[in-house]
Formats: structure tokens, C-alpha cells, sequence
């Protein structure tokens, strides 16, 4: 090999050497805090909600008439839905998984507790709620009718028993199983029992870290303020046609409020994570483009080089390499520059880690990105001063006599 | 060491065939120092080009150190090339981006010679050009005198069966070329096989054959006994 001459020919073109060294540790640098960037997102993305998405919607409504009856258009509506051909189930629900809007309450284990020991997202159910959902319940049992009460606005309790996610209850009691526990949703009210623990459950928050997937059933309808929000679960395939259906029905049904468009809960999703896709895409033009200019940059200096050095290799050539030897001297030149630039770049990658991990609670980057983006721009460096290095392995040993 | 027999060397394109060299034959024994002369065009370089096997011929015999080189692939021609030839140019072509140990030490690598033979050998040649001392120096630092020494260190450096010079004095002062031609006598008295091509009819006169080509032809053989300085040649019959 020849890198010592290689190194020492190259550290009298310093100047080309830093500009393409800066280019592929810059490259490595940013490629790799996207690409951890972009699974991390792809990975958020990917999260099972825990509810069947694909049979699933939602439609509401704000009734604005003078005694407009919460609970008895409660009642007819989720009679009228549930009695249509292809619909499953329908419960009332005050906020859906991924929507970015719901509510949150603290959860204390203890009634002398500041602070509350994990969040929570509510979800205000009937006794409908979990078959509505297509959660799955892995220990204890659902809500019973009797057990769904009315919550308005000067409602302060909360009902004896709820439904909690699996992951929040080893939060709550990590090793334990949940199920028969107690816990505080106002420390100034008695707690409520863990009746029945689904495997998993996902908040109205995508992007929340702390609520990801904390989440209680608690078995109330919301009443009060007109307002009234619908899960429906209809039967594989027939979901966008029961869309349409009920939003027409439930305007017939009481004309003293305004329908809501019906959206599937595969819309929300998509809704919900718009912006991650959005940054996805992003990031793979500016990795793609930068990959490309790397590339490009790689092949224009080689080429340049290989110009510029056309009767020193015609030498070379005469002196007795083959043309294997030329083309092995151009591959380990790109080779040892390319290992400089990720020398450089494997710091500046960790660095611009630690600084995303400090002012965007960014993650910690696997230890393994930075040696598969080093693999990765070898590579491309490789195929890059490929062309090059051929034309160069071209170059006659003649040239060596002649004078240009 | 290398005979030519009735060699020819076309250059062809799609309009026109240039007869660079014609039947020309040629036949330097080992320890010969020989002067190819001939005016502008006339096919020095194309036969120091063969010769060195840096170009192919179109037909004809050429034996190089009893090897028959006909039809030899590219990266036998390298070894062959590597192994045999060392090569004096004149304008050097050192690599300006390595030192002069690095430089000598170019065909030592393609030779495949390990660390230490490879160092041994560059130390000696250097040390035979007188420029032991400035081994890391780069090229540019030195004189045009200084760089042809390493340029001769260099093709001495692989022990070569024969060397071949291209005008080696064509881009030096009086001064250095005398001194560089100093260097080739002395490497030839202690038997170095030497072709030197060269225009220069004072410095044709100090090898002991010179060889007169003229449109790609061999046309006039003189031999020694070298009169050198007299100006004195015998004429010899043209080997054909």
C-alpha cells in the first residue's frame, strides 16, 4: 500500500485536501443526525395506537339551541348508530388517539404527594368505549352500563373504577400488576380502582414523550356544553360508506346543532404525524443532495487531479506500474482522504448530537450510525473516483516522453 | 541486450498512416553505450518509446534481454518494463509532491521489493548520484542538475538491465549537462548498458556507438574507439 507517500503528497495540497475533507465530514456529520433524525420519526410514526385504525371514525357536533338536551341526543344518537347495518359499535369519546387534543390529568399514589407521580391522558368513555376502540384488554374486565355516569362542568369527582394502559401502570407500579390498585386523579378526592388494564393505548399527544402511551378509560360522558364527540367502529370495509350515513342521520336526527365532517381515525393519523412525514421528506432531499455534491465534488477533484497529473502517471506508468496500480493508486488517495474527512466528521457528527440532544431534546445517537455513515461514504468515495481512476489507469506509459 | 529486427511502427488514423519507424533494425550488446541521433521527426522517440516498451510496433522482431516482447499484454510489459529498463528523461519527471527518497523510491514499490531492500537500494543510489544528504528535499528544491541525478538515482535504483536516456541533457546548462554526462560515463565504465537519444551531435560523440536515424530509418552506424573531446568518429557499415 502506499498510503505514507500517498499521505505525504497529499499534505502539499493541503488546501484541496481540507475542502473535500470539510465536504465529507460534513456530509457524515449531517447524514447521519438525519438519518437517526428520520427513524426516530419513522419509528414515532410506526407506534401502534392500540385501537383498530382501519374500521374506526370519528363525527361530532355542537348543538346550539336554546335547551339542548346533552343526554338524551347522547342517547338517541348512539341508539341510531348503533342500530345501523355494518356499525360494530359507538361510544361517546371526548378526545381521539393522535388528534394532538384531549385531556391530561396527574396521577398521584399518594394523597400527601406535591407532585404527581406520572401524566395521564382521559379519555371520557361509555360502556361501549373499549369494544369501540378494539383495545385489548389483558387483565380485568370492561365497564359495566351501570358504572357510566354524567360529567359536566361542575362535576369534581371521578368514578370508582377506570381502565388504564399497561405501560402506565408499570409507571404507576413497575413489577406489579396494576389491576385491584389504587391511584389519585385529585389528591383531595378518594382514588380510583384499577378495574381493567388494556395492552396498550396511545394519547391524543403523538409527540409527547411523557404521555406517549399513558392513558385511562374513565366511564363518563361529558355533558353540559352541547358539545358531543362520537367513536364509531363499523365492520371491515364499510367504514367510508357509514361515514356519510351517520353524518347525514345525526343532522336529521336534531336539527339544533351543527355536524361535524366525520374523519377516519387512519386520517387522523396521517393528520397527526403530517409534519414528522414533512420533516422526513425533508431530510432525505438534504442527505440525497448531499450525497450527491459529495459525490460530485469527489469526482470533479479527482478529475482535476487526474488531468492535472497526466504525464506523472504516463511516469508512473513508465517506471513500471500496471494499470491495476494506477487504478489502486486513485482509489487509496480517495481512500485516505475519505478516512481524514470521517475522522473530522465522526466528531462533528457526536457534536452536533450532543447539541440537538441539549437545545431540542433530541436522542442520544446510536454508536453504530457514525460507523455505518463511515462504510457508507467509503463507498460512495469509492464509486465516485472510480471513473476518474479508470481514466487515469487509460493514460499511456508513452505519455512520459512526450512533452505537454 | 535488445535487438530489433526489420521493426516497423505505424501510426494510423482513419485518414492518413505515418511510417514512424521502417525495417529498422538494431542490436546493442550488454555494456554498450550507444547514441541515437537524427534530426526532428526522424523516430528517436518512437524507437525509445518501443525500446522502453512504452509503445507497441507493428511488426518486425525485438528482443529484450533475449525476451521476444511481441504480443506481451499490458501488465507483462509494466513488469518486464519494471524490471529491465531504467528510464532518464529529459525533463526529469520527477513527482514534484514527493521527496526524493519517495521518488527513487516509486519503481521499487511496483517492484514489490519490501521496507528495508527498497530503502537499502534508494540510500545506495542516491548516495552514487552524491545526494545522500537531501533525501527529504523536494524536487522543487533542487537544481535542474540535482533533479536528473535523482532522475538517474531512480532508474538505477532497480538494478536495471539496460537505461534508457532521452536526451538527458536537453533541458540543462552547459555546466549540469556536463556533469550529468559525467554520470553517464562513469555509470557506463562500470558497465551500465546505456541508450541515450539525443539531437546534440558533441554528445552523441562521447558514447562509444552512435546510430544516425532519419525518416524512421537506420542509417549510419558509428563506432568506437571513443575519441572523446577529439570530435573523431569512424564510420562503420550500417547493420541492417
Amino acid at each position: 500500500m502506499e498510503i505514507r507517500p500517498i499521505l505525504s503528497a497529499l499534505m502539499r495540497s493541503k488546501v484541496s485536501l481540507v475542502l473535500i475533507g470539510l465536504q465529507i465530514a460534513l456530509t457524515l456529520a449531517i447524514v447521519c443526525n438525519s438519518l437517526f433524525i428520520i427513524s426516530e420519526r419513522a419509528a414515532l410514526m410506526q407506534r401502534p395506537s392500540g385501537i383498530n385504525e382501519a374500521d374506526t371514525f370519528t363525527v361530532s357536533s355542537i348543538g346550539f339551541g336554546e335547551g339542548f338536551d346533552d343526554a338524551r341526543t347522547f342517547a338517541e344518537d348512539l341508539a341510531m348508530m348503533r342500530s345501523l347495518p355494518g356499525v360494530v359499535d359507538a361510544t361517546t369519546i371526548n378526545a381521539i388517539p393522535m388528534s394532538n387534543g384531549g385531556w391530561s390529568e396527574g396521577l398521584s399514589l399518594t394523597q400527601e404527594q406535591k407532585t404527581s407521580t406520572a401524566p395521564t391522558a382521559i379519555y371520557f368513555v361509555d360502556d361501549h368505549g373499549l369494544n369501540t376502540l378494539g383495545a385489548q384488554l389483558i387483565a380485568g374486565r370492561d365497564f359495566r352500563p351501570d358504572e357510566v355516569s354524567e360529567r359536566n362542568r361542575t362535576t369534581q369527582g371521578w368514578p370508582a373504577g377506570v381502565i388504564m394502559s399497561r405501560a402506565l401502570g408499570e409507571k404507576l407500579w413497575p413489577g406489579q400488576a396494576a389491576l385491584g390498585k389504587q391511584v389519585y386523579l385529585d389528591t383531595e378526592k378518594p382514588p380510583v380502582t384499577i378495574i381493567g388494564v388494556v395492552d396498550r393505548l396511545q394519547s391524543p399527544w403523538p409527540h409527547s414523550k411523557r404521555l406517549a402511551e399513558f392513558s385511562i378509560l374513565v366511564p363518563q360522558q361529558l355533558v353540559g356544553d352541547g358539545r358531543m364527540r362520537y367513536l364509531v367502529r363499523t365492520a371491515p370495509g364499510q367504514r367510508d360508506a357509514l361515514m356519510k350515513q351517520i353524518e347525514a342521520k345525526l343532522g336529521e336526527i336534531n336539527h339544533s346543532r351543527i355536524v361535524r365532517e366525520a374523519r377516519s381515525i387512519e386520517r387522523i393519523r396521517g393528520e397527526g404525524y403530517s409534519q414528522d412525514r414533512a420533516m422526513m421528506i425533508i431530510l432525505t432531499i438534504v442527505i440525497a443532495a448531499l450525497l450527491i455534491i459529495t459525490a460530485l465534488g469527489i469526482v470533479g477533484m479527482a478529475s482535476f487531479w487526474v488531468t492535472q497529473r497526466t504525464k506523472q502517471i504516463g511516469t508512473r506508468r513508465a517506471l513500471g506500474a500496471t494499470r491495476g496500480m494506477i487504478l489502486r493508486y486513485f482509489l487509496t488517495e480517495n481512500f485516505v482522504i475519505t478516512t481524514l474527512g470521517l475522522a473530522i466528521g465522526a466528531a462533528m457528527a457526536y457534536g452536533f448530537n450532543v447539541w440537538l440532544i441539549q437545545n431540542y431534546e433530541a436522542a442520544r445517537l446510536p454508536w453504530y450510525y457514525v460507523p455505518a455513515g463511515c462504510v457508507a461514504l467509503w463507498i460512495l468515495g469509492q464509486l465516485a473516483v472510480l471513473g476518474p481512476a479508470r481514466r487515469a489507469s487509460r493514460v499511456p506509459p508513452a505519455m512520459a516522453t512526450r512533452s505537454v | 541486450m535488445l535487438k530489433m529486427n526489420h521493426l516497423s511502427k505505424v501510426y494510423r488514423t482513419h485518414l492518413i498512416e505515418t511510417h514512424a519507424l521502417r525495417d529498422f533494425s538494431i542490436h546493442v550488446r550488454e555494456g554498450e553505450f550507444v547514441a541515437v541521433t537524427g534530426p526532428s521527426g526522424s523516430g528517436k522517440t518512437t524507437f525509445l518509446n518501443i525500446a522502453g516498451l512504452l509503445e507497441e510496433f507493428t511488426g518486425g522482431e525485438f528482443l529484450l534481454d533475449g525476451i521476444d516482447v511481441r504480443g506481451m499484454n499490458d501488465d507483462a510489459r509494466s513488469r518486464l518494463r519494471n524490471e529491465k529498463i531504467g528510464f532518464i528523461f529529459q525533463g526529469f519527471n520527477l513527482i514534484p509532491d514527493l521527496n526524493l527518497f519517495d521518488n527513487v523510491d516509486v519503481p521499487l514499490r511496483y517492484r514489490g521489493f519490501n521496507a528495508a531492500e527498497r530503502k537499502r537500494r534508494i540510500e545506495e543510489s542516491l548516495a552514487r548520484v552524491g545526494l545522500s544528504a537531501r533525501v527529504k528535499h523536494f524536487p522543487s528544491e533542487l537544481s535542474g542538475g540535482q533533479q536528473q541525478r535523482v532522475a538517474i538515482a531512480r532508474a538505477l535504483a532497480g538494478s536495471p538491465k539496460i537505461l534508457l536516456a532521452d536526451e538527458p541533457t536537453g533541458n540543462l546548462d552547459t555546466q549540469m549537462a556536463r556533469g550529468v554526462m559525467q554520470l553517464l560515463e562513469d555509470l557506463h565504465a562500470e558497465g551500465a548498458t546505456i541508450i541515450m537519444v539525443t539531437h546534440d551531435p558533441e554528445l552523441a560523440a562521447r558514447a562509444q556507438r552512435n546510430v544516425h536515424v532519419i525518416d524512421g530509418q537506420v542509417v549510419d552506424i558509428q563506432s568506437e574507439p571513443r575519441m572523446r573531446g577529439l570530435g573523431v568518429v569512424q564510420s562503420a557499415v550500417a547493420v541492417g
